[in-house]
C-alpha cells in the first residue's frame, strides 16, 4: 500500500484584483510507500507547502488527485492515522501546553485513560515537561515547534507530515528531531518532510524529490540521482610520450610524489584514457569515485529547470 | 457528534478567554449596579415629591393636631420613605404607585434594550470571529488535520457560540429580575417572553455574521450584518422581504407599555428565527465545505 499518491495535482491561484492566474503547482505525481522516510525538496516558492496543503485538504486542487492511504485526500477518517506539523506553528492561545495536547488527543479519539501517558511521555522526550502548564501564549518559537511536533505524534499516527520541522530549532534541537526521526522509522512510520536543510534530509531519507517552479524535476534516492561526479585514476611512473597522448583527451592529470592522478569527468574520458594506460603498458594503481552530495543534486536540478 | 462538541467546548474555552467578551460582561455588571442606585434614588426622589405634594396639598383648616401630623410624615419621609408611604392618602398612595409602575416600566425597558444591544454586540463579535478568526491565525490548521470534518467543525463552533449567548441571555434576565426585585420593581409582563426573544434575535444576527464571515473581514461581516435589518426599508421595496426582519423581536414598547406580548406571536417569531438560522447553516456550510483555509 502506498502512504501518499499524487496524481496530476494542479493549483492555479488567483492574485490581486485583477485576479492573475499564477501556477503554484503543474501536474506533480508521485507516491510515497509505507515505511520511508521521504524528503521534499525545492527553492522558496516552488510550491512544496502548497503540495502539502493539498495534501492535506487545507486547499482545493485546480486538477488530479491525492490519497493517503489509498483514500482521498480529504476523508476525515484516514486523517486518524495521520500526523502534521505546519510551517509555521500557530496554535490557540487560551490553551496550556498540557491541555492543548488533551484537546488534539480527545479529537484523535484517543482512549481517556491512555492520554495522560502518551502526554507526559512526548512532554518529557520533547524537554516541555517544565512548561506544560505555561499558557502558549509564553512558549518561545522553539518551544511551539516542540509542541507542534508533539501533537503531530501525539496518536502515534502512521504517516507524519512534517513542513519546515526545524526551521526554529537551534543545533542541539535539530539533533534530537533527527533522533526521533531515525527512531520513527525503526518503528516503521511514514515520514513525509519538507526542508531547505539538505544535510538533515539527506542523513534521514531514503528518497528525495525535488521541485523548482511548481514541476517536479528529480525523484529517486540519493544512490539513484547522485551520477558519478568524475573517476580518478592513480598511476605509477608516466613517460613522456603517454602525457602528450592524455593532454589530447578531456582528462585532467595532476603529478606529486611520484604519482600522476588523471581525472576523467566522464565514462568516455574514462575509456580513452584507460586504453591509452594499456597501450602504453601502465597499470592502474587504484581507482576514486567522487559522486555528488545532495546538495550537487540539488543545484543541478534547479540549474536544469532554470535552463530553456 | 463528540467530535462536534469537543470543538462547541473548545470554542466556549477560547470565547471564555477573549477579553473584548470579558471587558462587556463586565461593562453589562457596571450598568446593573449604576442602574440599580440610579433607580432606588430615583425611587425615594418621586416618594419625597408625592409626599411633600401630599403635605402642601393639605386643607389650611386642619388645626395644629394635623399640621404636627403632616410635619411628622414629611420627617419620616426624609429618614425612611417606605414607613412615610404608609402614612399617605389612598389617592396619593395611587398616585405614588401609578408613577412606580411607570418608572419599573421605563427602567426596565431601558434595562432591556441596553441588555439586548449589549447580547447583538456579543453575538457578532463571537460569531464573525469564530471561524474567520481561526482561519487568519493559521489555528484550524491543525485542527481541521485531526479526524474532524468541516462539518462538523462549523457545526461545533456554532454550538458554542450558542451555548455563550444561552448563557448571556440567562445572566441578562437573572440580572433584570434580580434590579427589579432589588429596587422592589413589579415584572413587567413582557419579560416573560423577552429574554427568549433577545436569544432569537441575537442568534439570527450571529448566523448571518457567521455567513458573511466566510467572504469579508469579520468586522465588516458584524457591520453588514447589524445593519441588514428590513426596518430600513418600505413594504413596497423588495428588499423588505429578502432582508431579516428583528423588529418584531424587541418588545421594547411592549415593556414599556406594560403590556404583553402573545404566546402565539412568540410561537411565530421563534420558527422564523429557526428558519432564518437554519437557512444561513445551510449557505454558511456550502460556503465553507469548499473554502480554501490558507
Amino acid at each position: 500500500m502506498t502512504a501518499i499518491r499524487i496524481e496530476n495535482l494542479s493549483k492555479t491561484y488567483r492574485d490581486g484584483w485583477r485576479r492573475t492566474a499564477v501556477a503554484a503547482l503543474r501536474n506533480l505525481s508521485l507516491e510515497v510507500k509505507e515505511g520511508e522516510i521521504f524528503g521534499f525538496l525545492g527553492p522558496n516558492g516552488a510550491g512544496k507547502t502548497t503540495t502539502i496543503h493539498l495534501l492535506l485538504d487545507l486547499l482545493r486542487p485546480t486538477s488530479g488527485s491525492a490519497h493517503i492511504f489509498d483514500q482521498p485526500a480529504g476523508d476525515a477518517m484516514v486523517r486518524r492515522r495521520l500526523g502534521y506539523l505546519p510551517e509555521s506553528v500557530n496554535l490557540p492561545d487560551y490553551h496550556s501546553g498540557r491541555s492543548l495536547l488533551e484537546f488534539y488527543a480527545a479529537l484523535n479519539g484517543m482512549p481517556r485513560p491512555t492520554r495522560a501517558g502518551r502526554i507526559d511521555e512526548l512532554l518529557k522526550l520533547l524537554k516541555l515537561d517544565e512548561a506544560a502548564a505555561r499558557r502558549v501564549t509564553k512558549f518561545s518559537k522553539g518551544m511551539l515547534q516542540r509542541l507542534g511536533f508533539a501533537q503531530a505524534l501525539l496518536h502515534e499516527p502512521d504517516l507524519i507530515v512534517l513542513d519546515e520541522p526545524t526551521s526554529s530549532l537551534d543545533p542541539v534541537g535539530r539533533k534530537e528531531f533527527r533522533d526521533i526521526l531515525l527512531e520513527l522509522k525503526r518503528q516503521g512510520k511514514t515520514v513525509f518532510i519538507s526542508s531547505h536543510i539538505l544535510s538533515e534530509v539527506e542523513s534521514v531519507c531514503d528518497r528525495v524529490a525535488i521541485l523548482s517552479k511548481g514541476e517536479l524535476v528529480r525523484i529517486g534516492t540519493l544512490q539513484e540521482l547522485s551520477a558519478p561526479k568524475s573517476v580518478k585514476l592513480i598511476v605509477r611512473s608516466v613517460r613522456e610520450a603517454l602525457l602528450e597522448a592524455l593532454a589530447a583527451t578531456t582528462a585532467e592529470i595532476s603529478l606529486a610524489r611520484g604519482e600522476a592522478t588523471i581525472k576523467c569527468p566522464d565514462d568516455a574520458t574514462r575509456a580513452t584514457v584507460e586504453k591509452l594506460l594499456t597501450e602504453h603498458q601502465v597499470g592502474i594503481e587504484r581507482t576514486e569515485v567522487e559522486t555528488q552530495s545532495l546538495e550537487d543534486i540539488f543545484f543541478s536540478a534547479i540549474a536544469s529547470k532554470k535552463e530553456p | 457528534m463528540k467530535t462536534t462538541l469537543l470543538i462547541a467546548v473548545d470554542s466556549i474555552r477560547a470565547l471564555l478567554h477573549q477579553r473584548l467578551l470579558l471587558g462587556l460582561m463586565l461593562i453589562a455588571l457596571a450598568m446593573i449596579a449604576i442602574f440599580s442606585v440610579v433607580l432606588i434614588g430615583q425611587r425615594k426622589f418621586v416618594t419625597q415629591v408625592v409626599i411633600d405634594e401630599s403635605v402642601a396639598n393639605a386643607p389650611a383648616s386642619e388645626n395644629s393636631e394635623g399640621k404636627a401630623d403632616a410635619d411628622a410624615h414629611a420627617g419620616a419621609a426624609k429618614t425612611k420613605s417606605p414607613a412615610s408611604e404608609r402614612h399617605l392618602s389612598k389617592e396619593d398612595q395611587q398616585k405614588l404607585a401609578e408613577q412606580m409602575d411607570q418608572m419599573a416600566s421605563m427602567f426596565q425597558a431601558a434595562f432591556y434594550q441596553m441588555a439586548s444591544f449589549g447580547g447583538s454586540l456579543v453575538s457578532l463579535f463571537i460569531f464573525s470571529t469564530a471561524v474567520a478568526t481561526e482561519i487568519r491565525k493559521g489555528t484550524i490548521r491543525i485542527t481541521l488535520t485531526k479526524p474532524v470534518s468541516r462539518n462538523q467543525y462549523l457545526l461545533g463552533k456554532y454550538l458554542g457560540g450558542i451555548a455563550v449567548m444561552a448563557g448571556y441571555a440567562l445572566i441578562a434576565s437573572a440580572a433584570i429580575m434580580l434590579f427589579a426585585r432589588f429596587a422592589r420593581l413589579e415584572l413587567s409582563p413582557a419579560m416573560k417572553f423577552a429574554p427568549w426573544l433577545m436569544f432569537c434575535r441575537q442568534l439570527m444576527l450571529g448566523s448571518l455574521a457567521m455567513l458573511l464571515s466566510l467572504y469579508i473581514h469579520p468586522f465588516l461581516a458584524s457591520v453588514l450584518a447589524f445593519f441588514a435589518g428590513n426596518g430600513l426599508y418600505s413594504k413596497y421595496n423588495p428588499l423588505f422581504y429578502i432582508l431579516p426582519s428583528y423588529s418584531g423581536f424587541n418588545v421594547f414598547r411592549q415593556m414599556l407599555q406594560g403590556s404583553l406580548v402573545s404566546g402565539k406571536d412568540v410561537l411565530l417569531l421563534s420558527l422564523y428565527a429557526l428558519d432564518f438560522i437554519i437557512v444561513m447553516m445551510l449557505l454558511a456550510w456550502w460556503r465553507f465545505r469548499t473554502k480554501e483555509l490558507v
